[in-house]
C-alpha cells in the first residue's frame, strides 16, 4: 500500500480510538490538517522549496504508523545517548510512546511534561486553544504531523522563571518491529522574563528497520525571555528526519537555535523565525558534517516583522563521499521593520570528490532602513594551511581534522552548556575520524 | 573624462519626463494584428526567406502553442494578448539596396532626437551602427571599412540572403527554439535585427552598436542577434534600447545569441532604457529577452548592462562556460523608481575545467519598485578547478520600494571555490548630511553616491557608453527623494 | 561674523543645549572644550544645520544674516565648514570627485562658473602638499577604509579647498599621531587669515599647543559655564572637568 493510502486509512483509525472528543477544538485542527495533506500529498522536487531534496527513497518504505507493542529499555543500553553528565529533565519517548522509566519531568514551579496530557486534559485546553498549531504552517508535511498529533514534549514556563536545569528531549525507535513512522510534536511556551534550555534528539537503535521522523515543534517566546534550543541529529544510516522548528518571538526575546547534524540519511530542517516584537534577537547556527550517502538540508527563514530587530545566522557543512548538502536561507523584512541587521553566513567544504553542494541564500527586503547581508562559500581546505602544519610535523590526516575542526569551531562556541560543548566537540572529531582531543 | 558639463546635467535634470518619449510620423507598413501559421508565413515571404527558415519559424512556432508563459520571477504584470500584437512594422520607404541618403528624413531626424547623427558618429566616434526600428534595420554604417578585415556586421534579413550558410549553422545554437515561451514566440516571429562575424585572429577596430527602437503602437519587436567570434577574434559590442512613451504596453522579446570560438571573445554592452512606463505606472515596455553565450576553450564573453528602462524587465545574459579556461563575466546596474519591476541576473554554467565566472551586481530601487536579482552559478561534476565569484549589493531608496537576492549556488565538484556576497543598504542620512555641509544638494548627492555604488560596473562600458549611462542613472531616479 | 544667542536645542525630547552665546569674529580661534556628553558635538552640528536636532529657542547669524532657516548646503555657499569627528564614507566616489563637486556646486551657488580643470589640478597639487598627503590618496574612495589619521587629514584638506569663512573642527585631534597632529595644525595654522574664523572643538588640550585659541569655553551641560583666554585651557588640563560641575 502507497504510503499516503496507508496515512488516510490510519488517520480513521487514529480518530477512532474511542479517546477523542468529536467537539474539541484539537479535533478539528487536526481534520483540517489531515484534509490538507490529503489534498495536496508529499512535497517533490517540482516544489521550489523541496529542488533539491527528494523524498522518494524515504517514501518508498512500508512504515507502520503506529506501534504494535510497547518496547522497553534498559536505562543502561541507551546511556550514551543521553548527556548523561548533565544534570538534566528528560522526556523520552520509545517508539512515539512515552517512558516514564527513562524520564524525568516535573509540575512544579513549570510543566515539563508530556503532549498527550496538554491535548487531552481539560485544564490545558485554553493554552492550546492559544497556541497550538498557531505558527506550524500550513504544509502538507506538518499538516501530516498536526493530523497526528498525539505525543511529544510539553514544555510551559511562566513568567519570571529561569529554569534550572536543561531538558533533554529523546525519542528513540527500537527498530524492534518493523519500518515505522514516527511524528513527534513538541511546544515549547516561554513566558516574560523566563530562561529555557532545550537539547533534542532523534536516534534509532538498529538497522534492522527504518525509522521516518516527521517532528514539529512550536516554540512561543515571551517578551524578554531567553531559550536555547540544541538539536543533535546523530543518527544511523537507516533513519530518515524532516523536522520543523516554528518559533515566535515577542518583543526583547533572545531565541538560540543550534543545529548539529552529523548523522541519518536524510535529514531536513525547516526553522522559522517570526519576529512579532521590536528589539528581538535570533540566532541560528548550525554545523553539518557527513559522509556516505547522506542528505542534509537545512531551509531556514528568519521573518522580520518588526523595528529595530537582529538576526544572526552562521551554518557550516564539511561533505565528504558521496554526500549532498542543501543550504536555503531566507531573510524576509516587512516594511514596518526599520532598522533591522540581518546577517547570514553559510560556509561548505567539500572533501569527497562526488560530494555536492546546493546554496540558495536569499533576502526579500521591503524596508530601506536595514543593514542586511549574505555570504556564502564553497571550497576546500586552505593548502598554504595545511603545508604549514605538515611542515610543524603534524601529519597530513591530523593537519587536515585540526583545520577542519577550526573551521566549524565558530559554531562550536556558541554553545553555553560545556557538557554538550565537549559531547559535540568529541562527535566532530569522530565525525572527522581522527582521534584528537582538542582543547581550544 | 568627457565634454559632458554640469550644465549638460542641468539640462537633462530639467526634462523630468522620458526623454525619448516622442513618436516619429513615417509611414510604416504594418500587419494586423494576431499569430497564426498565415502571419508567419506572411513575414518569411515578405523577407523573401529560404524555405528552411520558413520551416524553422514554422516549428518554433508549434512548440510555442504548447508552451505556458512563465511566472517564476518576481514580477507581477497582466499577460499579454498575443493575438492583440502585431508582429511586423516596418517604415515603409525602406529600400534594400539603400544608403544614409536614402534613408526617410523623418527617421534620420529620430535619430538624431535619440543623440544618434551618423555623421558625426561616422566622422568622430568610430563605432558602426545598425539601426532597428520596430522591426527592420534601417541603415548600418561602416559596412565597408569592416569588410576590408572580413567583418560582417549587417542586419539579420541581410545575412539570411548573403550569408546563409553562416546563419543556418549557428542560429538557435546557443537558444534553442525550445528554450522558454519568449524565446520560441521570437523564433517564430522574429523580423529583423543585426548580425555579426569576426573572422578568425582579426580584432574588430571599432566597436559594434546596435540601437533598437520601437516605434509603432500595438507592435511587438522581436528581434534575433547573432553575434560570432571566430578562433583568436575580438569584437566589442554595444546595443542601445528606446521607446516612445505610450499609454499601453509594448512587447519587447528579443533573443541574442553569442559564440566565442576557441581563444575568442567577446564583450557585450547593453544600455537598456526602454519606456518604463509613466510615474502611475501605465504603460511601458515589456522586456522579455533570453540572451546567452557559448565559450569554447579559453574563450571568454562578457555581459554589461545598464538597465534604467521598461516597465517590467525579465533577462539572465548567461554564459556557457563548455570550453577548458574559458571565462565568463557579468557586470549590471539596474536601476528602478514609479512602479517598475526588474528580475535580472545571469547564469553561468561551468561544465569546462579550469573555468572561471565573476558576477557583479548592482541593483538601486526607488519609488514603489520592485528589484530582484536571480541567478544561477552551476558547476557541473566534470568541470574541475571552477572559480566563481558573485557579489550583488542593493541600494533602497524610500520604504515603498524592494530589493530582492535569489541566489542559487548548485557545485557538483570538490575542486570548485565558490564565494558570493550580497549586501542591502539604504543612503545613509550622515551621508547625505556629509555632501550637504560640504555645498552638494540632497539631489546631486544621491546622483553621486549611486554613481559610486555603481562604479564597478561603470568602469566596464566603453566610454561612449559611460557617459550615457551615467546620465541616466540620474534621470531615472529623478524625484525618487522626498 | 557668527553670533549664537541663547540657543536651546534637543533631540527626542531630550534638551541637549540648554542657552548658549557666543560670538566669533573674523581673524579669531576659539576653543570650546568640554566633558564627553556636554553637547559640544550637538553645537557643530547646529551651526552647519543638521536637521536632526529641535531647535527650540534662540538665533544663530552669519555676518549679520539669519541662517536658521537655511539648509546645510546653503550654509556651506556662505562659507560654513564642518570638520567631521567621525567623517563618512562614500564608497565608489574618489576624493577628487567629491572635492571637484563640492567647489563647483558653491561656485554655481555664487554664481561663478566652474572651475577650470587646470586651475582645479594645481589647487589640488598645492593643498595636497600642504598636508603632505600622497596623491594616490585623492583617487581613493572617499573615507573608505581610511584610518582614522587619514580621515582627519582629509577632512582638513577639503577645508583647504573650500576656504570657508568660518571652519568648525570637530575633535579633529581625535585618531592622530603626533606627527599627523603636528601636520594637521600645521596645516590650519597656514589657512588662518585675519578674514576667516576658526571654532577647535576638543576634549583635550594637546590640539591647543600646536593651534593657540585666542578664547576658550567650557561646556558642561549644556551650557557655557566659563569663557577665557588659552590658560584656561591648561587649568583644565591640570584639574580635569569636574571641578566645573559646581560651578
Amino acid at each position: 500500500m502507497e504510503l499516503k493510502e496507508k496515512l488516510v486509512a490510519s488517520f480513521m483509525a487514529f480518530e477512532n480510538r474511542g479517546n477523542v472528543d468529536l467537539d474539541s477544538k484539537v479535533h478539528q485542527v487536526r481534520t483540517e490538517a489531515f484534509e490538507f495533506f490529503e489534498k495536496n500529498d508529499f512535497p517533490t522536487k517540482r516544489d521550489e522549496n523541496w529542488k533539491y531534496t527528494s523524498l522518494k527513497s524515504v517514501l518508498k518504505h512500508d512504515y507502520n504508523v503506529f506501534p504494535k507493542k510497547e518496547n522497553t529499555l534498559e536505562f543502561k543500553d541507551v546511556k550514551k545517548y543521553f548527556i548523561h553528565d548533565l544534570d538534566s529533565y528528560k522526556i523520552v519517548f520509545i517508539d512515539g510512546v512515552y517512558s516514564s522509566f527513562l524520564s524525568e519531568t516535573t509540575h512544579e514551579g513549570f510543566d515539563i511534561c508530556l503532549m498527550s496530557s496538554a491535548l487531552k486534559m481539560e485544564k490545558y485546553s485554553g493554552v492550546m486553544e492559544k497556541y497550538f498549531n498557531k505558527i506550524a504552517p500550513k504544509e502538507t508535511l506538518t499538516s501530516l504531523n498536526t493530523a497526528f498529533a498525539d505525543e511529544g514534549a510539553y514544555i510551559k514556563i511562566g513568567n519570571n522563571t529561569v529554569v534550572p536545569r536543561p531538558i533533554q528531549v529523546i525519542n528513540f525507535s527500537t527498530g524492534a518491529e518493523k519500518d515505522i513512522i514516527i511524528q513527534p510534536r513538541n511546544l515549547v511556551i516561554v513566558g516574560e522574563n523566563s530562561q529555557v534550555q532545550i537539547i533534542e534528539r532523534h536516534q534509532s537503535l538498529t538497522e534492522d528497520h527504518k525509522t521516518f521522523t516527521n517532528s514539529v515543534t512550536e516554540i512561543f517566546a515571551d517578551k524578554s525571555s531567553i531559550v536555547d534550543y540544541y538539536k543533535i541529529q546523530n543518527d544511523l544510516e537507516t533513519s530518515s528526519l524532516i523536522d520543523g522548528t516554528y518559533i515566535e518571538q515577542q518583543e526583547k526575546s533572545v531565541v538560540n537555535v543550534s543545529t548539529f547534524s552529523f548523522g541519518g540519511k536524510l535529514t531536513r530542517n525547516n526553522l522559522v523565525f517570526h519576529q512579532q516584537g521590536s528589539r528581538t534577537e535570533s540566532n541560528l547556527n548550525g554545523i553539518s558534517i557527513l559522509d556516505g550517502k547522506q542528505h542534509v538540508d537545512n531551509q531556514t527563514l528568519v521573518k522580520h516583522n518588526s523595528p529595530d530587530c537582529e538576526s544572526n545566522e552562521m551554518y557550516k557543512g564539511i561533505y565528504a563521499g558521496k554526500s549532498k548538502g542543501v543550504f536555503g536561507g531566507k531573510i524576509i523584512v516587512d516594511q514596518i521593520a526599520q532598522r533591522i541587521n540581518a546577517f547570514q553566513k553559510n560556509n561548505s567544504i567539500l572533501i569527497g570528490e562526488k560530494s555536492e553542494i546546493n546554496a540558495k541564500p536569499q533576502l526579500e527586503i521591503f524596508a530601506d532602513d536595514v543593514k542586511c547581508s549574505h555570504g556564502c562559500t564553497i571550497g576546500q581546505l586552505d593548502e598554504d594551511a595545511l603545508f604549514y602544519l605538515q611542515s610543524r610535523g603534524i601529519p597530513k590526516k591530523e593537519a587536515k581534522a585540526l583545520l577542519l575542526f577550526a573551521f566549524g569551531n565558530d559554531v562550536l562556541e556558541k554553545i553555553k552548556i560545556p557538557q554538550l560543548k565537549s559531547r559535540i566537540r568529541k562527535q566532530i572529531a569522530k565525525s572527522l575520524k581522527v582521534n584528537l582531543e582538542f582543547e581550544w | 573624462m568627457s565634454k559632458y558639463t554640469e550644465d549638460d546635467l542641468k539640462k537633462e535634470l530639467e526634462v523630468q519626463e522620458y526623454e525619448y518619449g516622442f513618436y516619429t510620423d513615417i509611414e510604416s507598413d504594418t500587419f494586423p494584428a494576431g499569430l497564426s501559421e498565415d502571419i508567419i508565413k506572411a513575414i518569411s515571404k515578405k523577407k523573401d526567406e529560404p524555405q528552411w527558415l520558413t520551416d524553422w519559424r514554422l516549428d518554433a512556432y508549434r512548440i510555442w502553442k504548447e508552451m505556458e508563459e512563465p511566472d517564476w520571477a518576481n514580477v507581477n504584470y497582466e499577460k499579454p494578448d498575443f493575438n492583440a500584437i502585431s508582429y511586423y512594422s516596418a517604415p515603409k520607404s525602406v529600400d534594400p539596396n539603400k544608403t544614409l541618403d536614402d534613408v526617410d528624413p523623418e527617421l534620420l531626424k529620430t535619430f538624431e532626437k535619440l543623440g544618434i547623427s551618423l555623421d558625426e558618429q561616422k566622422k568622430l566616434s568610430g563605432v558602426a551602427v545598425d539601426i532597428i526600428v520596430d522591426s527592420v534595420s534601417v541603415a548600418t554604417t561602416f559596412k565597408k571599412t569592416l569588410g576590408e578585415k572580413g567583418i560582417i556586421f549587417c542586419s539579420m534579413s541581410e545575412a539570411v540572403k548573403e550569408h546563409p550558410e553562416l546563419v543556418r549553422k549557428y542560429l538557435g545554437t546557443v537558444v534553442p527554439k525550445t528554450d522558454n515561451f519568449y524565446a520560441a514566440l521570437n523564433s517564430a516571429v522574429f523580423t529583423d535585427g543585426s548580425f555579426c562575424y569576426i573572422p578568425k585572429g582579426v580584432r574588430c577596430p571599432m566597436e559594434l552598436s546596435t540601437y533598437f527602437r520601437i516605434n509603432e503602437g500595438g507592435t511587438g519587436q522581436f528581434e534575433r542577434t547573432l553575434v560570432i567570434a571566430d578562433e583568436s577574434s575580438y569584437v566589442s559590442y554595444l546595443e542601445g534600447c528606446t521607446a516612445p512613451a505610450r499609454d499601453e504596453n509594448q512587447l519587447h522579446a528579443a533573443v541574442v545569441e553569442l559564440i566565442s570560438m576557441d581563444d575568442a571573445e567577446i564583450k557585450y554592452s547593453t544600455v537598456q532604457n526602454w519606456f518604463p512606463g509613466s510615474k502611475e505606472g501605465k504603460g511601458g515596455v515589456f522586456n522579455f529577452v533570453t540572451k546567452r553565450g557559448i565559450c569554447h576553450n579559453r574563450a571568454k564573453i562578457s555581459w554589461t548592462q545598464v538597465e534604467t528602462g521598461s516597465a517590467i524587465t525579465w533577462k539572465y545574459p548567461s554564459c556557457i562556460l563548455k570550453g577548458d579556461d574559458s571565462v565568463g563575466e557579468f557586470y549590471s546596474i539596474a536601476v528602478t523608481n514609479n512602479y517598475q519591476q526588474a528580475d535580472t541576473g545571469t547564469k553561468m554554467i561551468h561544465l569546462g575545467n579550469n573555468t572561471k565566472s565573476t558576477i557583479i551586481s548592482k541593483g538601486v530601487s526607488a519609488g514603489f519598485s520592485q528589484n530582484s536579482y536571480r541567478g544561477l552559478v552551476h558547476i557541473s561534476p566534470r568541470a574541475k578547478n571552477a572559480r566563481n565569484f558573485s557579489q550583488c549589493d542593493s541600494l533602497l531608496m524610500g520604504d515603498q520600494c524592494g530589493a530582492h537576492t535569489f541566489p542559487y549556488i548548485e557545485v557538483k565538484n570538490n575542486t570548485a571555490k565558490i564565494e558570493h556576497e550580497a549586501t542591502t543598504s539604504k543612503i545613509g542620512e550622515e551621508q547625505l548630511f556629509y555632501c550637504n555641509q560640504r555645498g552638494i544638494n540632497t539631489e546631486k548627492a544621491i546622483a553621486l553616491i549611486v554613481n559610486g555604488f555603481s562604479k564597478d560596473v561603470l568602469n566596464k562600458l566603453p566610454m561612449e557608453f559611460a557617459v550615457e549611462a551615467q546620465k541616466l542613472l540620474e534621470i531615472s531616479l529623478e524625484g525618487s527623494v522626498g | 561674523m557668527l553670533k549664537i544667542k541663547n540657543l536651546h536645542a534637543s533631540i527626542n525630547g531630550n534638551d541637549i543645549l540648554k542657552g548658549i552665546s557666543l560670538e566669533v569674529k573674523a581673524g579669531e580661534v576659539h576653543a570650546i572644550m568640554g566633558p564627553n556628553g556636554a553637547g559640544k558635538s550637538t553645537l557643530a552640528s547646529i551651526i552647519a544645520g543638521k536637521e536632526d536636532y529641535d531647535v527650540t529657542d534662540g538665533e544663530i547669524s552669519l555676518d549679520g544674516n539669519d541662517i536658521m532657516e537655511l539648509s546645510p548646503e546653503e550654509r556651506a555657499h556662505k562659507g560654513v565648514f564642518l570638520s567631521f569627528q567621525y567623517p563618512v564614507e562614500i564608497p565608489g566616489v574618489s576624493v577628487t570627485n567629491f572635492i571637484k563637486t563640492s567647489i563647483n556646486e558653491s561656485r554655481k551657488a555664487q554664481g561663478l562658473e566652474e572651475m577650470p580643470a587646470k586651475d582645479m589640478l594645481k589647487m589640488i597639487r598645492e593643498k595636497s602638499d600642504l598636508l603632505e598627503i600622497d596623491r594616490k590618496f585623492l583617487s581613493r574612495s572617499l573615507n573608505e577604509g581610511f584610518s582614522g589619521g587619514e580621515k582627519k587629514r582629509n577632512e582638513i584638506f577639503q577645508m583647504a579647498m573650500l576656504e570657508p569663512k568660518l571652519a568648525i573642527l570637530d575633535e579633529t585631534d581625535s585618531g592622530l599621531d603626533i606627527d599627523a597632529l603636528r601636520i594637521v595644525a600645521n596645516g590650519i595654522n597656514k589657512l588662518k587669515s585675519k578674514d576667516n574664523a576658526v571654532i577647535v572643538i576638543t576634549h583635550y588640550q594637546r590640539l591647543l599647543d600646536h593651534i593657540v585659541p585666542d578664547f576658550v569655553h567650557v561646556l558642561h551641560d549644556g551650557k557655557i559655564v566659563k569663557s577665557g583666554t588659552k590658560e584656561l585651557a591648561l587649568e583644565l588640563e591640570e584639574k580635569g572637568y569636574d571641578w566645573l560641575k559646581n560651578i
